[in-house]
């Protein structure tokens, strides 16, 4: 639902606007722990390795990126079976372990250890879905000139059911990420399309023939889902004044020893399924 | 109504004394009207020379005053007009109709002078109102050169809006939805084109605007900040006429003329915009159409001396259509069926059939998606306007509005679609009113005015309501520190006809007024409103798709109180007026929204919103210059606008940790400077000059690695501001040599908005470079210098 709201940017932007970056003085808050703890168990495949991302936040403008977090402890207990996995310091700022069980919807939670502080998150993973088919077309999507791509999958009606899909051309920088709420769509096969915008300046800015795009279609939880629509929102929009009030985007990451020191980022669990697409 | 009961009414108020004086009276009634086209004038003075005795005309040019027996001379002005001077014999009551003349009258387009109704009036005790003219709106330059109602009241002390290209205004640091706009009586629920550019008022058919900021009269309800009072033109009952005018975005034409042998009039007003005709010859945008149009009706007849009817309708409509892709059209729809009836001498009444329908249709191809959403009201409303004698006028009515409202339709536009069809719960409300206000002077020097407004909200039943765990349609989640949607408990089924929730309020309006002196006054007002409309929207901006949504089991009425005071003088032989005003205004169930709401396409609004309270609190200063070739007028507001939500039943601190928060907007100060100058008969200027502070944002006060994208975080809500707006707009009005027997008169309007091409931020969007991957902050800017030209003609 939120393509209505954007129309009314679109709006503006054709009517009367123009657009510059200009240099702007912003507050800078005290450094908090980041976690980007992704357990995503791609279908087909037992899902033992598993990786857990720790870091820093910075300034707003900071370019620097040495802000890993090296020397933390990080365990993750699966609460219906009792099953425990410590995950391994690589002094990189990822922690790794090779013996991960994942079940769907069990839950499991996650401990942190760092600077003396306890963080914990608990999540259920979630099952998702087969990719029926991926097409392309130029008639689909935004703008008939340029190429978009389009997934199908079926959408289970007996349960609510929440996804996350990730596109990557290969050799961008920046992936496409968009949620999906079966809300409005429960029990059919839904499409999904991405396309490009046209760029006048570089025509090889958009989906060409002989490009390839690998695309992730992930079962989430509902609140994972919440989180992501704030947080693509909030990512897409900038603070712009059609989208909501930009706010702090509250992960599931708590910090037991000092409540007010709560992390970024999400512990979240989920079955992925990935495939290649080559446009033709 | 007889007058045994009458005398049982007004004996409700206790200063009501001076009524039961007898002394042989006799009364003056009629109305006034312009010489030339049969307007009839609102805001005209008549006065019995030498007395403190006078009325000024209503809505519908009707006057009455009452005096002692007696010889008079009957002054009846009118700003702008020439004087008309009658001696009367006042030993029986009569009824006077009196025509004045335009000073200039040939000239008549543009009247240099201010108007009366824009000048301080010292004695009434009516505060916190601002008046314009269509003429004095005409003057002023306009972007684009599509004159704008809504865009000239911000020139005025104490009304801001969002930034270029946003919809809506703001008064005193109220929300937009908080103003009731009203075009012939009619609630006008979206007051703009464009997703907000342009209004949807045809200056052509209007004839005059009042805006009250505070002091809101008692006969007004229904939203707790302002009232737009814009009345359309009855049309010219002498001649046929035709006005127009041909601009960049848009074209008028109005035609009037006498109806009904002379016993009517009739206006028809049609104005749209033609840039999609010029898009089609573009062929990057050849599929893209942006358009709009718009259609004022007005006709009267008069049964006979005591008793006239009106028609008078609006028809407005908005296109965008992009690539074929997306297709979205919106617009309000108005008729209102009047009938001014004269009891007797002294007692007016109006009786109002109005309806009025908003509604709003995108149709997105690319999903496959139709959504459809509206808001409709049917309004009775019957008003009284008693002069009971030289002291005292009364205003008393009675008003029902029956709402329907569709939150939202989504059907799927093919087969193919995977959207399943939905529709909200259709939402229905009645609206009452009862109300009696006096307007009393009680000394020379001191005049009142009183009243109370009773208003009863009816939320109808003939739909589901859900119900939740605990009453808790939001819970706090303590753990994690975010409000979420609270656990459905089922739903409970209200038959039509039922009433699922019932509020009532009594509002007091009280106003004094204490003249120092012939030219200067001090004046006080208390204003209790209540509004159990409002609009959802989590955006800083409003845009034409917010959904309005009624108070019910879950969102309670808003409530505000207002003080303010003031000092009004008026020198240099009225040439100058000066206006001082202070307020002090509380908004009680003033809805916020949760972090990370979503309002579109949901039945459980409340679980999206929490309940908390708004105060806003500033200083006006407003000084015009009436007469002479150079008029204009200077004014400086400074003022505070702020919020706080608390977490209430949900739990937790509230919405920023339960602070005070700037609303978004607040403006620490708003200047703004309006001049209009005539050098000859041939050539006049005129130039708007504002200032304002930024508008309330929250910027990131940090970033993160989530998802190989750069995440930013944002501290407390609305804690930064954009940088300062400003901007100069001039326009040179042309009028070529005329003869003076020829009908058809023109004038060419040049202007230059943003003369120094001043990039006001609209917004500044933070985001990640994609091919750099560095964080930027981007500003947008709507409009640059923008010159203009705009031919009008009469005929």
């Amino acid at each position: 639902m939120k393509y209505i709201k954007q129309i009314a940017i679109i709006a503006c932007l054709i009517l009367a606007s123009c657009e510059d970056v200009i240099d702007v003085t912003v507050p800078t808050a005290a450094p908090r722990l980041v976690v980007e703890a992704s357990i995503d168990w791609e279908k087909g495949t037992v899902g033992n390795n598993q990786t857990i991302k720790l870091h820093t936040s910075t300034p707003y403008f900071d370019t620097t990126t040495n802000n890993i977090v090296t020397g933390a402890t990080v365990k993750v207990t699966n609460t219906n079976s009792g099953a425990e996995f410590t995950f391994t310091d690589q002094n990189n700022g990822t922690y790794t372990t090779s013996s991960f069980i994942p079940v769907v919807n069990d839950t499991y939670t996650l401990e942190i250890v760092y600077n003396g502080e306890n963080y914990q998150a608990s999540e259920t993973l979630k099952s998702v879905s087969d990719i029926n088919r991926i097409t392309q077309s130029l008639e689909g999507g935004f703008d008939d000139e340029v190429l978009d791509v389009t997934i199908f999958w079926d959408d289970p009606a007996d349960e609510e059911n929440y996804y996350l899909v990730r596109v990557l051309e290969v050799g961008d920088m920046f992936p496409f990420l968009e949620e999906i709420s079966d809300e409005f769509i429960n029990g059919n096969e839904i499409d999904d399309f991405f396309e490009k915008d046209d760029d006048a300046d570089d025509p090889t800015e958009e989906f060409n023939p002989g490009d390839t795009v690998d695309i992730s279609l992930f079962g989430i939880s509902e609140r994972y889902h919440n989180y992501m629509q704030l947080l693509i929102e909030q990512y897409d929009s900038g603070g712009d004044p059609f989208s909501s009030v930009a706010a702090e985007i509250r992960g599931n990451c708590i910090n037991t020893t000092t409540p007010d020191n709560y992390a970024f980022g999400y512990f979240r669990l989920t079955q992925v399924v990935k495939e290649s697409y080559t446009f033709q | 109504m007889n007058n045994q009961k009458m005398k049982q009414l007004l004996l409700l108020f206790m200063l009501c004394t001076s009524i039961l004086s007898a002394q042989e009276s006799f009364t003056i009634n009629g109305t006034i009207k312009d010489d030339k086209n049969g307007e009839t004038l609102l805001g005209a003075t008549v006065f019995l020379k030498g007395t403190t005795n006078g009325s000024v005309t209503n809505e519908y040019g009707f006057f009455s005053l009452t005096a002692p027996k007696g010889n008079y001379t009957v002054i009846v002005s009118y700003l702008g007009y020439q004087e008309i001077r009658k001696d009367i014999v006042l030993d029986v009551n009569q009824t006077l109709n009196f025509e004045i003349k335009e000073v200039s009258t040939q000239l008549d387009e543009v009247v240099i002078t201010a108007e009366e109704p824009e000048r301080v009036s010292i004695k009434k005790p009516q505060m916190s109102v601002s008046k314009l003219n269509a003429s004095t709106i005409k003057q002023m330059p306009a972007v684009l050169g599509e004159i704008d109602v809504i865009k000239s009241i911000q020139m005025l002390p104490g009304v801001t809006n969002n930034g270029e290209g946003t919809a809506g205004f703001n008064v005193r640091g109220g929300a937009a939805d908080q103003n009731l706009v009203l075009l012939d009586e009619a609630i006008i629920y979206n007051t703009s084109h464009f997703f907000g550019f342009f209004s949807v008022f045809n200056t052509d058919a209007i004839k005059d605007i009042k805006l009250y900021k505070g002091d809101i009269p008692a006969k007004f309800g229904g939203r707790v900040s302002s009232v737009l009072d814009v009345r359309q033109k009855d049309g010219n009952s002498k001649n046929f006429g035709l006005t127009g005018g041909i601009g960049l975005i848009s074209s008028r034409l109005a035609v009037e003329g006498p109806v009904f042998k002379d016993k009517g009039s009739f206006l028809i007003a049609g104005r749209t915009s033609y840039a999609h005709l010029f898009m089609k010859a573009i062929e990057d945008v050849k599929d893209d159409k942006i358009s709009f149009y718009d259609l004022n009706l007005k006709t009267n007849y008069e049964i006979n001396k005591n008793n006239r009817v009106f028609l008078s309708g609006y028809f407005g409509r908005d296109n965008f259509n992009l690539s074929k892709v997306i297709n979205n059209t919106y617009g309000n729809a108005t008729g209102n069926l009047r009938w001014n009836h004269i009891f007797n001498d002294k007692l007016f009444s109006n009786l109002s059939l109005i309806y009025s329908k908003y509604d709003y249709q995108i149709v997105l191809d690319f999903i496959k998606l139709d959504w459809i959403a509206d808001i409709k009201n049917y309004n009775l409303k019957y008003d009284f306007r008693y002069y009971a004698n030289e002291k005292l006028k009364l205003d008393f009515g009675v008003s029902g509005i029956l709402y329907r409202l569709n939150p939202g339709e989504v059907k799927p536009t093919d087969p193919s679609s995977s959207i399943n069809y939905l529709k909200l719960e259709q939402k229905r409300a009645f609206e009452s009113g009862l109300y009696i206000s006096a307007e009393h002077k009680l000394t020379d020097k001191l005049t009142a005015q009183y009243g109370l407004r009773y208003s009863r909200f009816s939320r109808l039943g003939g739909q589901n309501i859900m119900n939740y765990v605990d009453n808790q349609p939001v819970v706090y989640n303590s753990e994690l520190g975010i409000y979420e949607e609270g656990v459905e408990a089922g739903e409970t089924f209200y038959k039509k006809g039922e009433s699922i929730e019932t509020f009532d309020n009594f509002e007091p309006r009280l106003g004094l007024s204490y003249q120092l002196n012939e030219s200067s006054s001090v004046k006080a007002s208390y204003t209790k409103s209540s509004q159990y409309l409002h609009l959802l929207s989590n955006t800083s901006a409003v845009t034409p798709l917010d959904v309005w949504t009624p108070s019910g089991k879950y969102i309670k009425p808003q409530l505000s109180n207002q003080y303010a005071l003031g000092y009004y003088k008026n020198f240099k032989d009225n040439e100058y007026s000066l206006e001082l005003e202070t307020y002090y205004k509380t908004v009680d169930n003033r809805i916020d929204y949760v972090d990370g709401s979503d309002l579109i396409g949901t039945n459980t609004i409340e679980t999206e919103i929490l309940n908390g309270e708004a105060r806003a609190y500033g200083l006006e200063v407003l000084l015009r210059k009436n007469k002479g070739d150079f008029t204009g007028w200077l004014a400086y507001t400074v003022s505070k606008s702020e919020q706080r939500t608390f977490g209430g039943k949900a739990g937790g601190p509230g919405i920023n940790k339960g602070n005070w928060y700037n609303t978004p907007y607040d403006r620490t100060h708003d200047v703004s400077l309006t001049g209009i100058y005539k050098l000859n008969d041939k050539w006049s200027f005129s130039s708007n000059l504002v200032y304002q502070t930024g508008r309330p944002v929250t910027y990131p006060n940090g970033q993160y690695q989530y998802e190989d994208l750069s995440i930013a975080s944002y501290s407390g809500r609305n804690d930064d501001r954009l940088s300062a707006y400003h901007r100069v707009d001039i326009s040179a009005t042309y009028k070529p040599n005329r003869k003076l027997n020829k009908r058809w008169k023109g004038e060419w309007v040049f202007g230059i908005y943003n003369l120094y091409n001043r990039k006001n931020a609209a917004s500044i969007s933070f985001r990640q470079n994609n091919d750099t991957g560095q964080n930027e902050a981007n500003r947008t800017a709507i409009f640059g210098m923008i010159p203009s030209v705009t031919y009008n003609f009469k005929f």
